[in-house]
């Protein structure tokens, strides 16, 4: 609905005021059908280690004649066994780990100290039904400081995933009806499709400059740049030729500043953890962090520039404007010049990482179970022959659902996310007060042999329904979280790589290249690969 | 409850300018502006409130029976193609945190329950839905998200019930 709404403010909205009466058309269904990123969802994950309290929750609702347990006396490793575990023992890239350590050891609900800041950590599928379901309009993820301090300093705006409250539900209601609906992101399947289309040329030339002529180094370097592309493609509206050969300077220069800003995240979270008194000695990463987001805007900011003097010169010239997301943002304003910008900022660099990481991980795992990859890759012949797939044929092709669902349950690119409680409530027989800092621990449920029988094993198949009414209950692994401050480019990365995948199986046989050792997931601000994925692609036919 | 009212602002909201669309729709449609294919493609999308764009005559409307939360029916006249989301915004029907994500598959707020002939006539569920509805609480058989549920005259005289929800429950229990 408010999309149409916008489509009418067009005409009198400032940027066209004085334009009004040229001819402007805009390709509605596109519009509506506007869309975006990966996956808005940020780590705030803390957990800690040591001391032994036995565990003592059960599952579920409060129960009558039940007494209301406190804080106090909830299970947790002590502050002290915390700081070592993050601060000495590096405790932030096994985050996951200690996670599920701590999950076994106290139980589904259990608090932690970290610095200053009091977390209580959620690893229960029920629980976390419970906190999730009980959430209201504008739910608050975590402490974001670092994120906004940036902004403070340099008088940007927040997007989505840095702002709270009233802010952040306004810029929500924007963009949810833009990018969220499956059936509006639909629309973008020929425009992935041709980026999928120069990732499968991608593979061709980069094992063809190894020995083998098979071996492609590093994956997640590729499927970096296919998602890039992708994401661009849907945000921009335009190419940036990343998986061209040699990639535009400007490409580059941002690929640059993504990789310093994630490099940055780790020293962040630690930040986050020093009380602020204690600044002026121990000195904040900000520079190094204010400058990869200095990068980050500087590209968001020219390609709104760009597509603005576009329409401009369009309606001084009387012509139509038409276009995709980014027009249509422009076009209807309901959200400011800064506020698009810090939008299309945290949403291109949410939607890259996130999507090369699961693309990564899937691939590994066909490799690596060939079983699995013969039966999806009978799947795919039989449903489509050779021809390409859209996005209207994923629906016939469950088994690549599955395989999304299954990698992202086995790697979570979020192994946890925060909330800050915004009632009080009762949780596991616990009192917690309004305010209280959840740490949602996706990695520990979505590994937990109650919620998923052979947890260990990987298979895409457990997913598959029986028929309409059957159901699977999935509480226990939810990657693009739930509700109304869940992923909001979860359709765009589903569709990004329901079609690469499905491709890249119609294209090739991956195998496990010798070089290709047991790799183990680690924490890096979202869990990636703990070294890099070397995989062998063989032609079909 | 804080939610309440928010979501009732929100909900406000979207109807307001819903209006507003429809208005201005009008308004351009008799100046035969350029913009006349904005709009034809809006109403062919059936987005718009119709009694203002496409009069209806109250025999082509569908009626729709709600049972809320205290088991109390509420009946009300609904368009052919609008949702059941739409119905509950529209009629401005108060039921706690429902539709949170305003039709967009990004929960289960408007989870409904209907009987068993109602809901065989319902039309296709896709996979999306059916992973959210997954996540449904007090998920039955013949559950449905009522933000995909398009009213048509088949339809006309259905029961929708809204289930119980979380809030309803802690507060049976005194401990919220």
């Amino acid at each position: 609905m408010s999309i149409q709404s916008t489509i009418l403010r067009v005409g009198r909205k400032t940027l066209l005021a004085d334009v009004v009466t040229t001819p402007f058309l805009l390709r509605t269904h596109s519009l509506h059908k506007t869309a975006t990123s990966g996956s808005l969802r940020v780590a705030a994950e803390h957990s800690g280690a040591d001391d032994l309290v036995p565990p003592a929750i059960e599952v579920g609702d409060v129960q009558k004649g039940t007494r209301v347990k406190s804080l106090k006396e909830m299970p947790g490793p002590s502050a002290f066994g915390n700081l070592i575990e993050f601060f000495y023992r590096d405790g932030f890239s096994r985050i996951h780990e200690i996670q599920m350590e701590h999950s076994q050891k106290y139980g589904k609900i259990f608090k932690s100290r970290f610095g200053p800041q009091l977390v209580v950590s959620i690893a229960g599928r029920d629980l976390l039904a419970q906190v999730l379901r009980a959430e209201g309009v504008a739910p608050q993820r975590a402490n974001m400081e670092s994120w906004k301090e940036y902004r403070d300093i340099s008088g940007r705006s927040t997007g989505l995933i840095s702002a709270e409250g009233d802010d952040w539900l306004k810029m929500r209601s924007v963009l949810r009806q833009l990018i969220m609906r499956p059936r509006d992101v639909a629309a973008f399947s020929d425009d992935v499709s041709a980026v999928v289309v120069d990732l499968v040329k991608r593979i061709k030339v980069l094992r063809s400059q190894q020995a083998d002529r098979h071996t492609v180094l590093n994956i997640n370097d590729m499927y970096f740049k296919y998602a890039m592309e992708g994401i661009s493609t849907i945000l921009y509206e335009s190419r940036l030729g990343c998986l061209e050969d040699s990639i535009p300077k400007t490409s580059q220069e941002y690929i640059t500043a993504l990789n310093l800003m994630f490099s940055s995240f780790k020293t962040t979270m630690y930040a986050g953890a020093i009380p602020k008194w204690l600044r002026p000695v121990i000195p904040s990463p900000g520079g190094k962090f204010c400058s990869s987001w200095d990068g980050l805007f500087k590209f968001s900011q020219m390609h709104v520039d760009k597509k603005l003097a576009d329409i401009r010169a369009k309606m001084v010239r009387g012509e139509a404007v038409q276009g995709g997301l980014l027009t249509h943002m422009l076009v209807t304003m309901e959200m400011n010049k800064e506020e698009i910008t810090a939008n299309m900022t945290e949403m291109l660099l949410a939607g890259v990482d996130t999507t090369s990481f699961t693309l990564s991980w899937a691939t590994y795992l066909l490799a690596r179970h060939p079983h699995v990859q013969q039966q999806i890759f009978e799947e795919v012949t039989q449903t489509l022959g050779g021809r390409m797939p859209t996005a209207n044929d994923v629906p016939n092709l469950p088994l690549i659902r599955g395989l999304v669902k299954e990698t992202l349950r086995l790697f979570p690119v979020l192994p946890g996310n925060g909330r800050i409680t915004q009632d009080d409530l009762i949780v596991g027989g616990y009192f917690l007060p309004k305010g209280t800092q959840l740490a949602l621990c996706h990695f520990s449920t979505s590994m937990s042999e109650e919620n998923f029988p052979g947890a260990d094993d990987f298979r895409p198949d457990r997913w598959i329904r029986k028929d309409q009414s059957d159901r699977v209950d999935n509480f226990g692994s939810i990657p693009f979280g739930y509700g109304i401050r869940s992923c909001i480019g979860r359709r765009i990365a589903e569709l990004e790589m329901h079609l690469a995948l499905t491709q890249i199986l119609q294209n090739f046989r991956i195998e496990v290249s010798p070089e290709t050792e047991d790799i183990k997931a680690k924490t890096h601000g979202l869990l990636c690969p703990g070294a890099p994925i070397d995989l062998k692609f063989v032609d079909r036919v | 409850m804080s939610f309440v009212s928010a979501s009732k602002r929100l909900l406000t909201l979207t109807v307001s300018q819903s209006s507003a669309f429809c208005r201005c729709v009008t308004a351009k449609i008799s100046s035969r502006s350029p913009l006349a294919c904005v709009q034809t493609q809006a109403l062919r999308r059936g987005i718009c409130s119709s009694q203002v764009t496409q009069p209806l005559r109250s025999e082509n409307k569908v009626t729709v029976n709600f049972v809320n939360r205290d088991g109390e029916k509420i009946t009300v006249k609904a368009n052919p193609g609008d949702t059941l989301l739409d119905v509950v915004i529209d009629q401005d029907l108060d039921f706690d945190g429902f539709g949170a994500c305003e039709g967009t598959l990004a929960c289960s707020t408007c989870h409904l329950v209907f009987d068993e002939e109602v809901f065989k006539q319902l039309g296709p569920i896709t996979d999306e839905e059916m992973d959210m509805l997954d996540l449904a609480y007090g998920l039955t058989d013949t559950s449905r998200l009522g933000c995909q549920i398009c009213l048509t005259k088949a339809l006309d005289g259905m029961t929708a019930r809204v289930p119980e929800s979380v809030a309803d429950i802690r507060q049976s229990d005194g401990s919220a």
